[in-house]
Parts: C-alpha cells; structure tokens; sequence
C-alpha cells in the first residue's frame, strides 16, 4: 500500500532533504558560533541556554550553541581536542580537570583576568583554587557542592527522635537509623530502612578520610598501605555493615543507580540518605507540595575522628587553539559571571561559586536548607579524581571491592588488599601512558592507505579474470562487473578491508589520541589470557545466548498452536511482532522501569503468583536473567513468523496419512513436524546465536554492564575499551576472539545439524 | 472374518474420533487461552509505558502500581521533547533512513541482477563470497569502519551515518531471490529489440519486482532507523543524532523521571510502529522469502 507509487515516495524523501540542505546552508551563512559543551541534566540545558541567550542579546554577531555530552564526557571532549575541533568553552569537573590541566591543552586565563577586569575575589577560594596551578588560572568557577545528608523529617517527628545536629557523631548516626528501621505493615518484611549505602566511591570518600584513612598514597601513585588500611578498611566496615551486619540499610536496589534509593526517600521507606546539593532542587518541588518534609545536616563524624566532607565542583575553561580565543575567553567569564550565577540559582542544582549570589540562595530559601551547605565549605576536600587522571578506573576497582564484600561476603582485608592489587597495576600503567605527549589525533593515513591497496587488488583480480577469459566469455564479463561494482567496492571498503584491518590492530597497542602507535606482535591476546574481565564477558555472553534455545522453543510452540487454523491469526501476529519492530533502546527503557524493585510492575504481577520480590538489574544473580527474558519477549514474534512459514510449507498429507497410521500427536510432532521445520530451525538457530553473541544496546541502555559485572557482555566490553578507554588495538583483539569463536560456534551447528539441510 | 475385524476396527476408529473431537474442543480452547495471555504479555509493558508517560513523577512510587494516572499530563510530553531536540533528532533519522533505503535499492538491485539474470566467470563464486560476509559479526568492522570515517574527516557528518549503510548482502539476496521467479520471456524478446542489460533492469525487471523492492525498502528502512551502536560512535554532537541515540542520553540525562522517560519512549516509538503496520505484509513476505531458504 505504502509503496505502491514509489516514485512519489522517493520525489518526497528528495524534497524533504533538499529542504533540509537548504536550511542547513542558511544557517552556516551565520557570523561566529561558539560551541559550549556541558555534562548538564536537563533543567541545567535550559538554564544555560538562557545564559547563552543573555550573552547573545549583549553581543548580537555572536551565536552560542549550548551542547551536553550526558556520558563519556571526558572521552568526547579528549577525542575532540585531538582531532582539532574542541568546544569554544567546556565545563570542567573534578574528574576532568587532571587529564587536561596536566597535559597543556587549556588556556592560562590569568593574563585575560587582568586585561577584561575580572574580579576572582567574588569567588570561594578553595573553590577557586581548583584549576589553580602555581599563578596559572585553567577555569573559572561555576558552582560546586560538598556531600550532606539528607533526612525524612516526618519519619524522625514520627518516632519522637530529634534531627541531626550539626556535630553528630557515627554512633548517633548508626542509633537512628536502627530507631528508624521498622516493619510498618508486620508482614516480617523489613519496609522501612533508617538509611542507605551505595557502593559508589563518591559518597564514601569522605567517611574515609574522616577515620583519616586514604584511598591512595599523598603522590597518587600507590594504593596498597593506603586503600587496605585499618583505617579505610575500618571506615567502609562500618558502612558495610548498616546493610550486612545491622540491616538498617535495603540490600537490592541501593546497589544500582535506577532511582531506587530516591523513589524509597520520597514516599518515607528510606529515612536519611547522603548525596549532594544537585538532589536539593527537586526535593524543594516535593516540599512545596507537601509530599515530604526534608531536612540536610552534615557527615555524621566518628566520635574520635575529624570533621571533613569532599567538594566537587565544576568552572568553565577555554581550550587551546580555538578559533575566536576572544570571545571564547569572554563567553567564558560571562558564563561564569555574577549574572549567570543568578540565572543558574533559579534551578538550584549546585551551590554558586559566586559568594554573594550563594549568600542570597542561602537567604532566600524559605526552607532554610542551603546554609547547611555553606556552613561545609572549610572542612571540604578536594577528590582524588581531580589530583589523578582517569581515577575512574581505581573508582571501578574499589566499587567491585565493596561488592564482593557486602554481596560476595568476602572478608574486607582480603577483598582491599587485592583490590589495591590491581588498582596498583591501573596506576603504573597511568603513569607510563602520562610520559605520551597529548598528540594531535593522527590523520589515520595508514587505514586510506591499506583500503587504496585492497581496491586495487580486488580490481586487479578482476582485470586478470578478463584477461583469461576468452573473448566470447568477455563481454559478459564486463555487463556483470558493471552491475555489481557498486556493492563490490562497498564490501571491500565496509567489509573486507576492515575484517584484516582489525587483525592488524590487534597486533598494535592503538590509542587514537596518542601519536604512537607501537607493534607489540601477539601482547594484545597474551594480556587478553589474563584479563579476568575479559573472561568473565565471555563467560556472560555465553550465558546470555542461552536465551536463544528458550526463545525458540517458546516460538515454536506459538507458530504450532497459531497454526491450527484459529481465528484473529493476522491481529495475534501483529501483536506478537510488535516488540521486535519498536524501538529498542526505548523497549529497554520501558523494561528498565518495569523491573524497578519497588515500584515496578514485574514484582506487583508476580507477587500475585506469589513469587519474588526479585531486584531484578539491580543484583547481580538476577540481571542478566532480567535481560535475556526481555529479549525472549522482544524475539517471540519473528521467530514465530519464520517458524509459521515454515509450518506452512509442510504437506499436510503427511499427517494426514500418519493420522491413519494412528500416530499420536507428540509422535506426529517428533517425526513429521520436527525433520520437517529443520532448515528453518538451522537458520532460527545461526542467525539468533550471531545475534546473541554481540548484544550491546540492552546492556548500554539498562545496566551499562553492571552490577558488579553481572552483564558485562563482550561487545560493551569491546565498546568499554576502545571508546571509554581509547583502547582500539587491544578492543580489536577482543573482537577478532569474538569473531573466532562465533565461527567456531556456527560451524558446530553445520556440524551438528547443518549436513542434510544444505 | 475379514468383514467382521473391519467392523472392529471401524468402531474402534469411531469412538476413537469421538473422543478426538471432545479432545480438540478442550485443546482448541486451551490454545486459544495461551495465545491470548501470550498476546497480553505482549501489550502489557505498552500500555504500562503509555499509563506512565502521563503520571506526576512522584505519582509513580505507589504501591501496589497504578494504570490510571490522577490526572492526564500531557506536559510531560511537551516538556521532554523539548528539553532536547527530539525535531532534530528525528529529521537526523528520516535523513539517515532515506539514504540507506534510496542507497539499498540501487546497489542491491543492481548486484541481484547480476546474480540473478547474468552469466560471467566466477559469479557464483563472487556470491559465495558475498554470502560468507554475512557470517562475519558487525563488531570486527566497527573499529576499522570508524577509523576509515575518521580519517575521511567524516566524523559528525550525514556521510558518515548514511555511506556504511548502503548495502546490505541480506537484500541483494532477497532481490535475488525474487529476480529469479520473474519470467524470462519479456526479457528475451526486449534482447531480440536490442535493448541493452541495463535497460532491461531499469525498464522490465525492476518495474516488475516493486514488491520485493518495498519489502527491502521496508526492511533497510527499519534497520537504520534503528541502528545504536554505529550512530553513537560515530556522533558526538547533539545535533547529528538520530532518535535511537538521542532516547538513550534522555535516559541517562533523566535516569529516574520514569514519566518523562516513558513519554519520550512514546514518541519514538510512535512513526516506527505506524510504518510497521503501512508495511507489514512486506515485512512478512521478507521474513518467508529468506528466512526458508537460509
């Protein structure tokens, strides 16, 4: 229906670009575009655009284009630089700020601050002094937030128990949270819990430091003495055990990040829960509207311990080798300005870095909240992510510590005392790849090079096949060469060409943004023999395409029973493919939240069948089953159409003539039906184990691999090391091991099941 | 003796269609209950997701879940589409889509028509070859592929989306496939006119294959449209991403307003759908024609 005039299809797809090429012209024709890139949440994008718009209305021949990078920030901006075309501005955070102040790509701003008469008196030193190195200035403050607890106030009211004072100490802390972890309803299920633990190192740092424990050595260089101190091991313990020993903090849904924890505060299941000033905004929407009543106080201190809290805070900075230096530096300043300080308070996300404009967001909250923050700011400490680079891999290491401890019931000192292991090792190799000069990205000639030779290979062939070939065979030749040329360069520039160009990879150590490329032979796969991690994707992909022989089963049942002649068979089919044609990252969503602990409806249903709750992603014995039962259900439909097809084309004489036989329907079903559907079950079977072995968006979407590895499949893992990580000859390697053994699975299946159907 | 045991078995075989009849009402509607739970399995986590897309964000943490929203917001959706640029990132789409579907139909037909009407050394070999790659898993290509389109300085570029995207081995196939049932005999007598090869696929084979080129069109059209990991390496900038990237940074933007997520998963799930149910005869077809002969 749709296609039957595919002219007219086509003269409308043309039109639609040629409109859009149009506008796209247009907008080039503009004077200066300065590009600002953030990490923002969604209310911060809108707020910032006002700001650029502010910016605008002062200097109308300037366009500023706000752009958030919501993930792999430091990777995008990194890549972006190397490759020459950085943002005109770009925020900074703490996790950032090493890998670009050490390595000379930001502007010194100090000279500007002078010549445009910028005041840095108005700002927090120690907020200031960030991106502060010797007298150079890298970035200019934007906010920043230092972490606090939050609490219920109706839960404390409830039970008479006073708030938190601002010198609390870890016993009071520990004696209200048990006070506040009840059985509401008697059922024997705990329901109410006095608080929450996340295993993420940015909420527990400071309770490190407090037990004046240490994640790393003063230099950054050593974890081992440090991480697995008494002192840090103590800390943790102590944290550990609110969920293992004193249960007064819920085990499932803390461990992920799928809005658990906030869910339980707001409607009074978590009673105090530690986060930052970014939660404030939005627990003042639910304030106002009497949902809940919250108050903030400080850390809680150990009774003989110091008083101390992290500070993460964000500036603005100018790259090096922009195109309009001025007016980068001046948009720069603007954004970091008293003006866009009290723009950007409206939403409240971070305290601002701005003295007096984070004064008036003190008085100005009728709810009497921000002072607390205020009040924190000389016993903050600045995190180790902004002293080390890429200290988000000893982050990871320690959160699996954490992990095998509280889930894995790993004794603490064994679990650390590995953990610095590795992190020792992540450390060393940091150190080695600082000595690489920040390159500039590699126009990567060699790739143009080996793709050139493979076309003119593949055209000498054929120029060869013309030679030998008589000359009656000859113009045929020439007709078929001309038809499939098109997609016979295609495949060798898509195709072919990379399949050997990932060998070759494989062989070299291959980072994108650092000139060297050094050939070190087979090191790639001997690292790969050790690399637990590796091992344990390989591990979870088999396990995930155990999916597929379940899923298939259940689709063939559907295509037998839909093949009884019944009625609806068309709307039935359409139902049943709906799943497999929407959307995919947005049937992830939807089963993201279907699988919510609390809230989720896959509990609610199942709970009547008298089963579960189950955490479903958020632990890690049940995530990848959570994932592979979401892919059955997204599969069902397709299978069952080939299936039925399949079923179709079985003579239906044979049963009848086995019918007289007096054959049973199991015996018609084993010996007909099956021998019969075994060339669409061999091609079901291939086509769903390829698939199966390079799962990635589910992942990417619902757990990014997590909890504690649980669904680290290979391809995320490829995808982890040669974009997070710039690792692309080791992620090469990894792929070309995938490639060997999907070949080897595939011929087992020919093996197996293939000999009579080709 | 002979007339009496068929008088056995014939009663024998009555009684045991009886029974069989008895048997096939029970099973017929027991199949019938199967399905239609199979079928509610399927709208389910749909109708979940519309029933949330309207609710207030703290309406969702109830206990047990709720179908009904208090009140219908519809700003919900307003306010996620507009928090990023979702017109663009559908436009990015369309984009996208058109070129790989405009681009499919030419390079594949166009390579089918040799496969399927043409004679010339080593053409079956050539097609072996062709066949193979679809053994070979997409992951091996993609680093290689997003250094090629680097080095192109392609990075951030409608050429970058579309270029990989233009053939597809699954279509030359399935036109294959299709080109081979058409009758010689139309195309015999142009020959005997003198018409040459390629005036014989523009002007006879393809006028005649418009359902196998729009179960192509249908299917090239629904892989770009949803392709993940190619536009999400090959982007970084907000205004260059199709839909199916852009719903993933709302997510991890917005990872706990399950309201706004739902209502954006709404909308792109929307044209997607309404082009499935235009098309799906096409789609079937596709599935039968090649899914049979693996």
């Amino acid at each position: 229906m749709l296609f039957r005039s595919y002219k007219k299809t086509v003269f409308l797809l043309l039109f639609i670009l040629s409109i859009y090429i149009k506008t796209e012209i247009l907008h080039a024709g503009n004077s200066i575009t300065l590009r600002v890139a953030n990490w923002a949440g969604a209310e911060e994008v809108i707020l910032e655009k006002q700001i650029a718009a502010e910016f605008m209305r002062m200097y109308p021949e300037v366009k500023v284009r706000i752009e958030p990078i919501p993930s792999n920030y430091r990777e995008k901006i990194l890549t972006g630089i190397a490759a020459g075309k950085p943002p005109d501005v770009l925020l900074l955070d703490s996790v950032i700020i090493p890998a670009l102040v050490n390595k000379g790509v930001l502007v010194d701003l100090m000279p500007y601050v002078e010549r445009y008469g910028v005041d840095l008196s108005i700002y927090y030193p120690n907020v200031l002094a960030i991106a502060l190195r010797d007298s150079s200035l890298y970035a200019l403050p934007k906010d920043f937030t230092p972490m606090v607890m939050y609490y219920n106030k109706r839960l404390f009211d409830d039970m008479g128990i006073p708030y938190p004072e601002d010198d609390w100490t870890w016993d009071d802390y520990l004696e209200i949270a048990k006070r506040l972890t009840k059985d509401r309803d008697n059922d024997g299920v705990i329901d109410q819990f006095g608080t929450a633990f996340l295993n993420t190192l940015y909420l527990w740092q400071p309770w490190v430091w407090m037990m004046s424990g240490d994640i790393l050595s003063p230099d950054g260089t050593r974890a081992t003495g440090y991480f697995n101190s008494p002192e840090t091991e103590a800390a943790l313990g102590f944290l550990i055990d609110l969920r293992r020993k004193y249960k007064v903090a819920p085990h499932g849904p803390a461990l992920s990040a799928v809005g658990g924890t906030g869910g339980m505060f707001y409607t009074g299941r978590i009673a105090m829960i530690e986060s930052g000033h970014w939660w404030l905004p939005i627990l003042k929407k639910y304030i106002k509207s009497g949902d809940v009543d919250v108050g903030v106080a400080p850390l809680p201190r150990p009774s003989d311990g110091e008083k101390v809290t992290v500070m993460y805070e964000s500036g603005w900075a100018v790259p090096v080798g922009v195109t309009h230096l001025e007016w980068s530096i001046k948009l720069a300043v603007f954004f970091s300005g008293k003006k866009a300080a009290r723009i950007r308070a409206r939403s409240g996300i971070a305290v601002p870095a701005v003295i007096s404009v984070a004064e008036e967001q003190v008085t100005d909250d009728p709810y009497g909240l921000e002072k607390v923050f205020i009040k924190e700011i000389p016993y903050a400490r600045m995190p180790w992510g902004t002293k080390v680079d890429e200290f988000s891999r000893v982050e990871v290491i320690a959160k699996d510590a954490v992990d095998e401890v509280m889930i894995g019931g790993k004794s603490i000192h064994a679990a650390f005392t590995e953990a610095a292991r590795f992190m020792d090792q992540e450390l060393l190799k940091l150190t080695r790849k600082e000595k690489a000069p920040a390159g500039s990205l590699m126009k990567s000639t060699q790739i143009i090079i080996f793709i050139g030779i493979s076309i003119l290979l593949v055209v000498t062939i054929g120029i060869v096949g013309f030679i030998l070939s008589s000359r009656k065979q000859r113009r045929g030749i020439l007709t078929g060469y001309f038809f499939i040329a098109p997609s016979f360069i295609h495949l060798t520039i898509f195709v072919f060409s990379p399949v050997i160009f990932a060998l070759f990879l494989s062989f070299h150590q291959w980072n994108i943004i650092v000139p060297e490329k050094p050939f070190v032979g087979l090191g790639n796969f001997k690292a790969l023999l050790n690399d637990r991690y590796f091992w344990n994707a390989l591990k979870n992909t088999a396990i995930f395409t155990l999916n597929v022989p379940v899923g298939m089963a259940i689709s063939l049942l559907v295509a037998i029973a839909m093949n009884q002649r019944i009625k609806g068979v068309n709307l039935l089919r359409t139902l049943y493919f709906l799943p497999s044609v929407s959307s995919f990252v947005a049937i992830s969503l939807v089963w993201t939240w279907l699988y919510h602990p609390q809230f989720g409806l896959a509990n609610y249903i199942l709970g009547f069948l008298g089963l579960g709750p189950f955490g479903w992603l958020s632990e890690p014995s049940t995530a990848l089953i959570s994932i592979m039962i979401m892919t059955i259900w997204m599969g069902i439909g397709y299978q069952m159409v080939i299936f039925l097809a399949g079923l179709q084309g079985i003579p239906e004489g044979l049963y009848e003539a086995s019918r007289i036989d007096g054959a049973s329907a199991w015996q018609r079903f084993w010996n007909i039906t099956l021998p019969l559907l075994k060339p669409t079950t061999f091609f079901v079977l291939v086509t769903s184990v390829i698939a199966s072995f390079q799962v990635f968006t589910s992942i990417y979407v619902m757990t990014e691999g997590g909890p504690m590895r649980s669904t680290d499949v290979v391809v995320y893992h490829i995808y982890k090391n040669a974009w997070d990580y710039l690792k692309m000859g080791y992620a090469s390697a990894m792929a070309w091991v995938l490639f060997l053994i999907i070949m080897a699975a595939t011929w087992i299946q020919f093996k197996f099941m293939g000999r009579e159907v080709e | 003796m002979i007339t009496n045991l068929n008088v056995i078995n014939r009663d024998r075989l009555k009684s045991r269609l009886r029974k069989k009849r008895v048997m096939g009402t029970l099973g017929r509607f027991g199949i019938y209950i199967f399905l239609l739970l199979l079928a509610l399995s399927m709208l389910i986590p749909f109708i979940w997701m519309i029933s949330t897309s309207f609710m207030d964000d703290l309406e969702i943490y109830s206990y047990p879940p709720k179908f009904i929203p208090q009140k219908f917001l519809w700003r919900n959706y307003l306010e996620a589409m507009t928090i990023l640029p979702f017109k663009r990132f559908f436009l990015n789409s369309v984009i996208i889509s058109a070129g790989a579907v405009l681009g499919q139909l030419l390079f594949c037909s166009l390579a089918a028509y040799a496969f399927a009407r043409l004679r010339f050394r080593w053409r079956d070999k050539i097609f072996a070859l062709y066949l193979s790659t679809m053994m070979i898993p997409g992951i091996i290509t993609l680093i290689p592929a997003f250094l090629i389109i680097n080095a192109f300085g392609w990075m951030n570029t409608y050429w970058a989306l579309i270029t990989p995207m233009v053939t597809s081995v699954w279509g030359i196939f399935l036109l294959r496939q299709f080109f081979m049932t058409l009758p010689r005999e139309l195309e015999d007598a142009a020959k005997i006119d003198g018409a040459s090869e390629f005036t014989i696929y523009w002007r006879i084979v393809l006028p005649l294959s418009k359902p196998a080129l729009a179960t192509l069109a249908i299917f090239s059209f629904m892989g770009s449209w949803k392709d993940f990991l190619w536009p999400l390496i090959v982007t970084n900038k907000m205004e260059m991403r199709p839909v199916e990237v852009g719903i993933a940074m709302f997510h991890s933007i917005y990872s706990t307003n399950w309201p706004y997520q739902m209502a954006a998963a709404v909308v792109v799930m929307i044209p997607i759908v309404i082009v499935f149910f235009m098309a799906q005869r096409y789609f079937i077809k596709g599935i039968t024609l090649t899914g049979l002969k693996g």
